[in-house]
């Protein structure tokens, strides 16, 4: 299913992000194909009054809607179908972590809209008051059942609802087999041993907190979640054990992987499927004692100055074939079954995007307290200054 | 230490040549500053290049120094040719036209320095002591310890000339060392310079374009034009025997009066002025019948009177000079010109007054009559 | 309107700058320093001098910076200088600004695009490939402190190469003449005359280079592979990965006292060396 709107195919999407990747496109190049460009052209549409409001049946929404949310996550199409159908013209603000995105609310007057909180953020914006509980009856696109709960549940709090399922994933690992005998590994144990041995100078971990300290609990086999000071104590212990032996301790991995400096990461299963789909020889692989699997939400803040754009644009964007389309731009799996049936079989039998039950099943999701345990953030800081 | 007695063409006799330019141009892109200068510069003497800015007097001075390398021709010193020795191996010193004085040093860290330079290194007392005597020379004891922008003009001055002198050159070079002082104390430090130069009997070399400072101080004066030597002599001789309208004019001051020559008999020669008066006068150089010339008379040698022979004139303007007063004058067809009368000379019914009937002569021998370029 | 009326509206924008931007920003920060972090993060106001208690978990990030700020302004400082020594004092003047404008032109793009660029450089495909090619094999340089102190040369060159290529060209050429006529060789021209005059210059781009390098911490996590860890890059985490303002805080008040204190001694240095110019070989 590649019949395009104005935009590029997913194929052409996935081969201009690797050449972009490969550093052998400039970046204003990489934003006019890719139609990143067209993101900001929304941002500079988005002034209102100069393009007509055509008639929109859910009534008058205003001319404008505010979205945060992750870089790479939208098509654009989408938007500009959203503006023709409303006449409200969508901002796109981009961020780079959930705390951002908290931070940012937390100092208030974030002026959004919609926003794109992970699972383990969600109770605490509740408890901090910064999110509006939603009303499903002006989500009409929106049906309970057809998502797996393991990626919906986090959006309520207490019996209310306060968030819909975008998209999910899981952080596993990615290996340059070509330096391994063809051999993928298949366990954090394997990881952190293989980084100080065979690969010493090769591996790389998350610039997070999360993501790094959970892999690295996982080497012992105790919880990704752990916030035990003692299980903590050996995850520093492995961290600075491995630390010279590092390539480097970075969210942006994917450069160094393309361009053969590293051979080992920690890895979002997008990313995953983007470096194995340009260097096959990259497999994605899931850590046998565990690790992360995450979903993405739309919510709206409690400040947020269009509520009735912020429904309407979430309803758009929760349409299976809209959603349909979201999926093919960005590579990420849907917890929506309606989407999932209309997509295309290679991409449903992808082992990195929908990955086989039994895999899955170790994998935990992030906690709330895993974010803001003050420990665990202070053990990140020791590591990296170690 | 005299040398006075030599008073020079370029080829003294008895006198040891301590510098010489042969045939030396100086080419920057299109320019030519300097072109085919040849000249000798006896040991002790004080020679002046004369001439208006542009004339390459500046260029010729800094090729002696070694700021420049001559395009053409050889720089010698002592015998040597050194168009390739750097400045720093020069036995040469510079005054520079500001100065040039290090403003992080003080005063004797600034006459010391070239000292200081000495391979292998001189003895710090030693220095101290030369420092010392060069302070004593140009009346500068107990500055030692001042700072540069401490001291006034004339005061910088010495110390540049101290800093110069300290290290004994062969050839002092002063570029238009005066032109940042005021009037009278260059009056003042020419007649110092001039008495320096005599005890110290170092060799110097002056660059001006003030031709009362070059006539006062020099045993020698080159005037340069458009890059080129047009006169070399003593003050008396550019004054007295200037060989072109350029060095008469340039050399103290001149009336002039174009025209053509009718006749020549014997040592006078007969110009017919534009305005159909007839002059007779000393011809300079080689000058045909016909050929288009001027007539030079200095103001001093003319002489007003109310009575007997001459021109007839009305005085425009009087300066009274003490010694002297200076008379602008007008005749009907000359036009304008400057005669100078001795307080002395005047008759009794003088000094004239602006508005007077008066008539003015001069002794044919004394007029000169130049080709007139 | 009267002298003094004027005077305080020409000073009211830069004054009203003053303290909208440096003044209420500090004293928030200095504020929040001796406050706790809220269980969600952020702070919550109290009187507690814990977090400055705990400064010395960041030792670590200090002490990179204080090593790295000096090393990379004396490299910048050793580079620098003979490029603005070339473009003030020998270049033909007809070609000097266009070579000034070359200095600046890499400052036209964002120093983030520019350390993409010398990621690539660096890592294995760059600069080591081209070794290989000679035959010097196994050479790592990105994500090394070598790789970070490339990057500060080359970020803060042209804050070194402008003070210094001022005071150079404001220099007359002609004490140069006097100095090479008074018998100095080139050399000692340059260390007695050309060096000494300079300092001013050399003086205030090292401090520029020197102030900023000690919040810097883009270039440590590009260049450094997040493994070369400043003061910035703690403060960064702070604010934003963990989001304990306070402690971030206590840092950030920390960071701008080591700050004035080493620049406070730095002017001292420079003052007495400026005092003391008729020590006429500095070197």
């Amino acid at each position: 299913m590649t019949k395009d709107s104005d935009y590029i195919s997913k194929r052409k999407f996935m081969e201009e992000l690797g050449r972009y990747r490969k550093g052998s496109i400039t970046r204003r190049h990489f934003l006019n194909v890719t139609g990143l460009g067209a993101a900001t052209a929304v941002m500079g549409a988005a002034m209102p009054g100069l393009r007509p409001s055509p008639a929109f049946a859910g009534g008058n929404i205003g001319d404008r809607v505010v979205i945060a949310t992750w870089p790479n996550y939208h098509d654009p199409s989408n938007f500009e179908a959203f503006t023709e159908a409303t006449g409200a013209h969508v901002q796109v603000n981009v961020f780079g972590s959930n705390e951002e995105m908290l931070a940012k609310l937390q100092a208030g007057a974030s002026g959004w809209d919609v926003y794109v909180p992970t699972n383990y953020t969600i109770s605490t914006y509740v408890d901090e008051g910064l999110i509006e509980p939603l009303d499903t009856s002006k989500l009409s696109n929106y049906d309970a059942s057809a998502f797996d709960a393991r990626y919906a549940e986090a959006g309520s709090v207490d019996g209310t609802l306060y968030a819909v399922p975008k998209n999910w994933g899981s952080t596993g690992m990615a290996v340059n087999t070509a330096h391994n005998g063809g051999k993928p590994i298949s366990s954090w144990k394997e990881f952190f041993d293989i980084s100080r041995d065979k690969f010493s100078g090769r591996a790389m971990v998350h610039d997070y907190q999360l993501t790094t300290i959970g892999s690295a609990l996982n080497y012992f086999g105790y919880s990704f979640n752990s916030v035990d000071e003692a299980e903590l104590a050996d995850a520093e212990k492995l961290l600075i054990d491995v630390k010279p032996h590092l390539f480097a301790i970075t969210s942006d991995y994917q450069p160094s992987m393309r361009n053969g400096d590293a051979w080992l990461t920690i890895c979002w299963s997008g990313d995953g499927k983007q470096l194995n789909t340009d260097m096959p020889e990259i497999h994605y692989v899931l850590g046998a004692e565990g690790g992360e699997i995450w979903s993405d939400y739309y919510a709206i803040p409690k400040n947020a100055p269009h509520k009735d754009a912020a429904y309407a644009l979430i309803n758009f964007l929760m349409d299976p074939t809209v959603n349909t389309k979201e999926v093919l731009a960005h590579g990420y799996p849907t917890a929506d079954a309606r989407t999932f049936a209309l997509l295309p079989d290679d991409l449903k039998n992808d082992p990195i995007l929908f990955p086989a039950q039994e895999l899955l099943s170790p994998l935990e999701f992030g906690a709330a307290a895993t974010l803001t345990d003050p420990n665990r953030a202070e053990l990140m800081a020791r590591f990296k200054s170690a | 230490m005299e040398i006075r007695g030599y008073i020079g063409d370029a080829s003294p006799v008895n006198n040891k040549v301590i510098a010489e330019l042969r045939g030396v141009s100086k080419r920057f892109g299109d320019v030519l500053a300097a072109s085919d200068l040849n000249l000798s510069i006896v040991e002790g003497e004080f020679l002046s290049f004369l001439g208006p800015s542009g004339c390459g007097k500046t260029t010729a001075l800094r090729m002696l120094a070694g700021f420049e390398v001559p395009t053409e021709g050889e720089v010698l010193l002592d015998g040597k040719v050194v168009n390739d020795l750097d400045a720093y191996h020069r036995p040469v010193n510079m005054v520079f036209q500001q100065y040039a004085l290090f403003p992080h040093m003080t005063v004797a860290q600034n006459i010391g320095y070239g000292l200081r330079q000495v391979r292998p290194r001189l003895p710090k007392a030693h220095i101290a002591e030369k420092v010392s005597k060069a302070l004593d020379v140009v009346q500068l004891n107990g500055f030692d310890d001042r700072r540069i922008w401490e001291m006034s003009g004339g005061q910088q001055q010495r110390v540049a000339l101290a800093r110069a002198i300290v290290n004994e050159p062969k050839l002092l070079l002063l570029d238009e060392p005066m032109a940042a002082l005021d009037r009278k104390l260059r009056k003042e430090m020419q007649i110092e310079l001039q008495n320096l130069q005599r005890k110290l009997g170092i060799t110097f070399v002056l660059v001006t374009h003030d031709q009362e400072e070059a006539l006062s101080m020099s045993d020698r004066i080159c005037v340069m034009r458009d890059g080129r030597i047009v006169q070399i002599g003593s003050p008396q001789e550019l004054y007295d025997q200037p060989n072109s309208r350029y060095v008469a004019d340039f050399v103290g001051t001149s009336n002039f009066f174009d025209g053509k020559i009718t006749d020549q008999d014997g040592t006078l020669t007969s110009v017919l002025l534009d305005n159909g008066l007839t002059m007779q006068g000393k011809p300079v150089g080689q000058l045909g019948k016909g050929q288009q010339v001027c007539v030079s008379v200095r103001p001093e040698q003319m002489k007003l009177h109310r009575q007997g022979e001459g021109l007839n004139v009305v005085v425009q303007n009087r300066i009274f000079l003490g010694e002297h007063t200076e008379y602008l004058v007008m005749h009907e067809t000359l036009g304008e010109f400057l005669v100078l009368s001795p307080r002395q000379s005047e008759p009794d019914n003088g000094p004239f007054n602006a508005g007077d009937d008066l008539l003015v002569s001069w002794a044919s021998d004394t007029a000169l009559i130049f080709d007139n370029i | 309107m009267t002298q003094r009326t004027r005077n305080w509206l020409l000073l009211a924008p830069a004054g009203t700058w003053f303290l909208v931007m440096l003044i209420i920003p500090l004293s928030v920060v200095l504020i929040f320093s001796f406050g706790e972090r809220a269980p969600a993060g952020g702070v919550v106001p109290a009187f507690t001098f814990e977090q400055y208690a705990n400064l010395p978990a960041r030792w670590t990030a200090f002490k990179n910076t204080m090593t790295l700020a000096p090393i990379g302004t004396l490299s910048a400082l050793l580079i620098a200088y003979p490029l603005a020594y070339f473009l003030a004092v020998k270049v033909d003047p007809k070609w000097r600004t266009i070579l000034l404008v070359l200095v600046i032109v890499p400052f036209w793009t964002s120093i983030l695009i520019r350390s993409y660029a010398w990621i690539f450089l660096l890592g294995g495909r760059g600069i080591p490939a081209l070794l290989e090619w000679f035959g010097i094999e196994g050479v790592r340089l990105i994500n090394t402190p070598f790789a970070v102190l490339i990057g500060i040369i080359y970020g803060y060159l042209p804050l070194m190469v402008f003070p210094i290529y001022v005071s150079l060209d404001k220099l007359d050429k002609r004490l140069l003449e006097a100095s090479s006529d008074l018998g100095a060789k080139p050399w000692r021209t340059f260390l007695q005359i050309t060096l000494p005059l300079s300092i001013p210059g050399i003086a205030t781009g090292c401090m520029l280079v020197f102030i900023l390098l000690m919040g810097e911490y883009l270039i440590p996590a590009m260049l450094g592979g997040g493994k070369v860890f400043f003061v910035g890059n703690a403060l960064v985490d702070l604010f934003l990965q963990s989001r304990n303002w306070a402690y971030g805080s206590a840092v950030a008040v920390t960071l701008v006292v080591v700050m004035l204190i080493t620049v406070t001694i730095y002017m001292r240095l420079i003052n007495r060396l400026g005092a003391n110019r008729d020590d006429v070989s500095i070197m």
